[in-house]
């Protein structure tokens, strides 16, 4: 493993905390522990739609449980990232650096992402799409001087 | 041939202790050589690495840096799976953290799948004022048949020397990672010049 992206649960882990979790969810009383237990898992899956599930126990926390927001914010910002939802993920990141501007671990996340996007031709697009949109306004720009005349 | 294939093990080093004790300082320290005097809380786990040249041998360590807050207590010990080494740090300013070892060793003995793992107890923070005596540690190590060693990440003393000797020893325990995922070929070569008599470390540089 090379990175916290790649980093992939046990599938033990994750059947023993979805248990937990399951277990009090019949009682009707889910602690904060144990759904961010299993968020924690379920974020670290190799499968989408348990990282979906994941993202979305972790919103409800963040909602709910004020202290634990650093935590979510984190793991939010991994899920995110592990399902390719880059700006999503990077949006959390910068909610996160907000509060404490110089964490190295939020840092090194955010450059892990950075170089994902990268890697998948992510930024070249954005580049491009902005370029366009800046070529159209240049155009829109002739066009509405044009007219002035 | 990238960095990696060079290396002739792959070795997965865990800091574990109380929260506060200065474990992702030491590994900043370490891999960086830097310092924060407000270093935030570990969320989870995190992961760096560095390669090391022990006795000419280059050797990947692969360092887990666990939360030592309660919250990930249950969460983290799944991460001691098949690690090779383990930094158990304290506090020398806080007699507290190195009674809190305890549990922390009773974990590692509970999790951990590597039998002979190579463990490693630091004081850390010896610019402070201390409270821990020198001998407290060495004696709990020595119980728990540990190596010991006293540092502080803020100066650089003893950080360096911390994670050679720990890595010596590992080397020094062949079971212990000849098993490892590095390429086959180095251990068949291994086993040959082992057979003409020549040592462990001899073998790694024909390799090269």
């Amino acid at each position: 493993m090379e990175d916290v992206l790649d980093e992939i649960v046990s599938s033990e882990d994750l059947q023993k905390f979805e248990r937990v979790f399951h277990e009090q969810l019949h009682q009707g009383n889910v602690s904060h522990k144990a759904q961010f237990e299993y968020a924690w898992c379920l974020v670290r899956s190799k499968y989408p739609t348990d990282i979906r599930k994941g993202i979305l126990l972790l919103k409800e926390l963040f909602n709910s449980h004020p202290e634990g927001k650093r935590d979510y914010l984190f793991y939010l910002a991994i899920g995110n990232a592990r399902i390719k939802e880059y700006n999503k993920a990077l949006h959390y990141v910068k909610s996160f650096l907000e509060i404490e501007p110089a964490n190295q671990q939020v840092l090194a996340l955010e450059r892990q992402i950075n170089k994902r996007m990268e890697k998948e031709g992510l930024i070249g697009m954005a580049v491009a799409g902005g370029a366009v949109l800046a070529l159209g306004g240049l155009v829109g720009l002739g066009i509405a001087l044009a007219s002035k005349k | 041939m990238s960095l990696t294939m060079d290396c002739v093990a792959k070795l997965k080093i865990l800091l574990l202790g109380e929260s506060g004790v200065g474990k992702s300082s030491i590994i900043l320290a370490f891999t960086k050589g830097d310092y924060q005097a407000q270093f935030p809380a570990t969320i989870g786990v995190d992961y760096n690495h560095k390669i090391m040249d022990v006795n000419g041998l280059k050797v990947k360590l692969g360092i887990w840096d666990t939360a030592g807050q309660e919250r990930y207590r249950t969460l983290t010990t799944s991460f001691y799976r098949e690690a090779h080494g383990a930094i158990l740090v304290y506090d020398v300013s806080e007699p507290k953290t190195l009674a809190k070892l305890n549990e922390w060793v009773e974990e590692l003995q509970v999790y951990t799948t590597n039998k002979n793992i190579v463990c490693l107890v630091v004081g850390n923070k010896i610019d402070k004022d201390r409270a821990v005596p020198r001998e407290h540690g060495q004696a709990f190590a020595q119980k728990h048949r540990m190596l010991f060693i006293e540092s502080s990440a803020k100066t650089q003393e003893g950080i360096h020397l911390a994670f050679e000797e720990l890595t010596q020893k590992i080397i020094e325990t062949p079971g212990l990672w000849e098993k490892d995922t590095s390429a086959s070929n180095i251990r068949v070569t291994e086993e040959e010049t082992r057979g003409q008599g020549g040592s462990c470390y001899e073998t790694t540089c024909s390799i090269k």
